[in-house]
């Protein structure tokens, strides 16, 4: 059967090369995943490598001096500079107070707008829009409502009687004005993954729970969120990556400040890198920052798939 | 143990109204089918009894109750839904003990219960495994348990059988039955299967369109159909249904007279073939289909319709062969201009 094919196929002037099929699917695949292949290695693994060695030199960008240094970098970020602990501290603070709220929020927004109903397509957008508007724009806007004397919010505030803060001008409150500032920025994406998530679960689910005089929340806490538990791993690790990753937020709105107090990983490794021109350092802190985000995926993974079983 | 009630129940989706009135009654223990094309609102009709759509218009009361502003958890009624509805996170254990869980009710109770009812199911080996590990029959299966465990008054199943093939269908049809007569509770289920309905029901409902066409014992809706619909929904192949016209005149002369009828219905499995001459009807043989038990034969009348024919036995025509066709009076069926059955069917000229 195959040597008929063959036969036929030798008629013509171009001739197969006898590849099996399997073979030549193999060459297919590759030929198709070659430019990601190529982009892959190219942009990300090449530079990837390129801050391993960066992390163990000393190189001054100006001088164009490098010299190699083993891992005395990775010595002075952990025991030497009191900064980095600091900013470590500022990025687990960001980020547990992000993640959670950002999750719970989406979560909450796509159980309200998850089922049809009049303007439902409205308030998505209103929501949605946020993620795709210019992280600039958010990022002045908010300076703006956020001032201390006269800023919309405070100014709220005071309508409830409450006399707010200079938000961006202390500390721990300009932690919190970057978390909930970016939390209203990206929530609407998590909230059309958790969106389609919920749609996908069919609704005799509901029914019969509800039949079997299941109450909101049971149907709630025993159907819907174990089904969307895939969902909410997914989510939990693209936000809290997010999270660590967050530097144009913080560039824009505090640059870092007041008092270093919301100086993030990112935005430190920034500064070493490009402002004092520490290549070397910020290059062993951009891994000290990849084995961060590495482990807590790997850990959320393994907790997860523990819990399936 | 419940009888049901519906007086004149309306549904409406927004503007379009698709139940437009219904009246029934169900006896306690009865089992009622509701047959009836795609869409004609079936399950909607079976989900506002469950209370899982609510009720736009009319009365639900199932025993003496009037159940229309009571919770869907409250009127004692369970139902096996077309997909099942099992949890895929839960095993069969606790898809089955769903139900007094959210209840509260207490661990050893509930595994006693769901443990009587898998016996009752042949489930117990497959306790501990997962929706996803079992068959469709075993699915099916522990769907009719969940409804059991909760011991309710009243079974809704919407087309339960509806996504097995078709040897599991005819065993699983057998099993609702036996426990339909093992637990004598009224039970409603909805099909667009009519031997389903035909097997099953102590009486059927025929919907149409959001209307009740014709309720009655299978035997009835086979003999005496009310209307052309119901004639040619219920029995397969369907009814034949001519003009009158075209055998009015060859009635007459064997004395009977069918009046003003505008069609006369003859089932396919009641005519019999003879001699093209000797026949009430005489045609041709267009096409025969062999189905085993018997061949179905497409006989092209002289009128210009054409006829189904059930020929059992080995002697069957051939193609293009002339035929007579035979009917006895008793099994004719006559349709006034409305599609309404007209009775008695033949009267004597
Ligand atoms: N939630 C809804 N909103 C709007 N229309 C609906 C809704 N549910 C059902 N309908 C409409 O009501 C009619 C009856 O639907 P229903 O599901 O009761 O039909 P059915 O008899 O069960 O059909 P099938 O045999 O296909 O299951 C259909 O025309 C359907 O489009
Ligand atoms: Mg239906």
């Amino acid at each position: 059967m195959a040597d008929a094919l063959t036969e036929k196929g030798s008629a013509r002037s171009w001739r197969a090369p006898r590849l099996t099929l399997r073979q030549r699917e193999a060459i297919e695949a590759w030929l198709f995943v070659s430019p990601t292949v190529a982009g892959f290695l190219l942009f990300f693994l090449g530079p990837l490598a390129a801050v391993v060695y960066f992390s163990l030199t000393e190189w001054n960008l100006l001088t164009q001096q490098a010299t190699f240094v083993g891992v005395k970098n990775y010595v002075d970020a952990l025991s030497h500079n009191p900064d980095f602990w600091h900013v470590l501290r500022n990025s687990f603070v960001f980020a547990m107070g992000l993640v959670p709220l950002n999750m719970a929020l989406a979560l909450s927004l796509a159980l309200a707008l998850s089922r049809p109903f009049r303007g439902v397509i409205f308030f998505r957008t209103v929501f949605f829009a946020p993620v795709v508007t210019s992280a600039v724009a958010w990022a002045i806007v908010w300076r703006f409502l956020l001032q201390g004397e006269g800023g919309a919010v405070n100014q709220m505030l005071a309508l409830v009687g409450i006399d707010g803060p200079n938000w961006l001008r202390e500390p721990d409150w300009a932690m919190v004005a970057v978390i909930v500032t970016r939390v209203i920025k990206m929530v609407g994406l998590n909230m059309i993954l958790y969106i389609a998530a919920l749609q996908a679960i069919p609704r005799d689910y509901e029914a019969a729970a509800r039949l079997e005089g299941a109450s909101n929340w049971q149907i709630f806490r025993m159907v819907i969120w174990p089904l969307l538990a895939p969902t909410t791993l997914v989510i939990f690790v693209i936000t809290m990556i997010g999270s660590f990753k967050v530097f144009d937020h913080i560039y824009l709105m505090t640059g870092g400040g007041p008092e270093n107090g919301t100086l993030v990983l990112a935005f430190y490794i920034y500064e070493q890198g490009f402002k004092f021109f520490n290549v070397g350092y910020a290059s062993a802190l951009a891994m000290i920052m990849f084995v961060i985000v590495l482990v807590l995926t790997v850990v959320q993974m393994t907790l997860r798939r523990r819990d399936m079983q | 143990m419940t009888s049901l009630t519906l007086r004149n129940i309306k549904k409406s989706f927004g503007a379009t109204q698709v139940i437009k009135g219904v009246d029934l009654e169900i006896a306690d223990g009865e089992f009622v089918v509701f047959v009836g094309p795609s869409g004609c609102g079936k399950s909607t009709l079976l989900r506002m009894i469950a209370g899982l759509e609510d009720i736009t218009e009319g009365e639900i009361y199932i025993g003496e109750r009037k159940v229309n502003d009571v919770q869907a958890a409250q009127r004692g009624v369970a139902m096996v839904f077309q997909s099942y509805a099992l949890y895929p996170h839960l095993t069969v254990r606790d898809n089955m003990a769903f139900g007094l869980k959210v209840r509260k009710v207490p661990a050893s109770e509930r595994e006693r219960r769901v443990r009587e009812a898998a016996a009752s199911l042949k489930l117990e080996a497959l306790l501990d495994r997962y929706p996803r590990e079992l068959s469709g029959g075993q699915r099916q299966r522990v769907a009719i348990g969940r409804a059991i465990v909760g011991n309710p008054q009243v079974f809704l199943f919407d087309e339960p059988l509806s996504n097995l093939d078709a040897e599991l269908r005819v065993h699983m049809r057998s099993e609702i039955a036996a426990l339909h007569q093992r637990l004598e509770n009224t039970m409603i289920y909805v099909t667009h299967d009519q031997i389903e309905a035909m097997t099953l029901a102590d009486r059927i409902v025929v919907l149409r369109e959001g209307v009740i066409e014709q309720v009655g014992t299978p035997r009835e809706l086979y003999e005496s159909p009310a209307n052309l619909f119901v004639a040619q929904f219920i029995g397969s192949p369907r009814m034949n249904v001519l003009p009158a016209r075209a055998v009015a005149g060859r009635l007459a002369a064997r004395g009977l007279n069918i009046g003003a009828a505008e069609g006369v219905g003859m089932r396919p499995e009641h005519i019999s073939l003879t001699a093209p001459e000797s026949g009430l009807l005489r045609g041709r043989v267009a096409l025969s289909e062999y189905t085993g038990a018997a061949t179905l034969l497409h006989v092209e009348l002289e009128e210009g319709e054409t006829a189904l024919v059930i020929a059992n036995g080995p002697a069957v025509p051939a193609n293009g062969q002339e035929v007579g066709l035979e009917i006895a009076r008793e099994h004719l069926h006559v349709f006034d201009k409305a599609g309404r059955a007209i009775r008695p069917l033949v009267q004597a000229a």
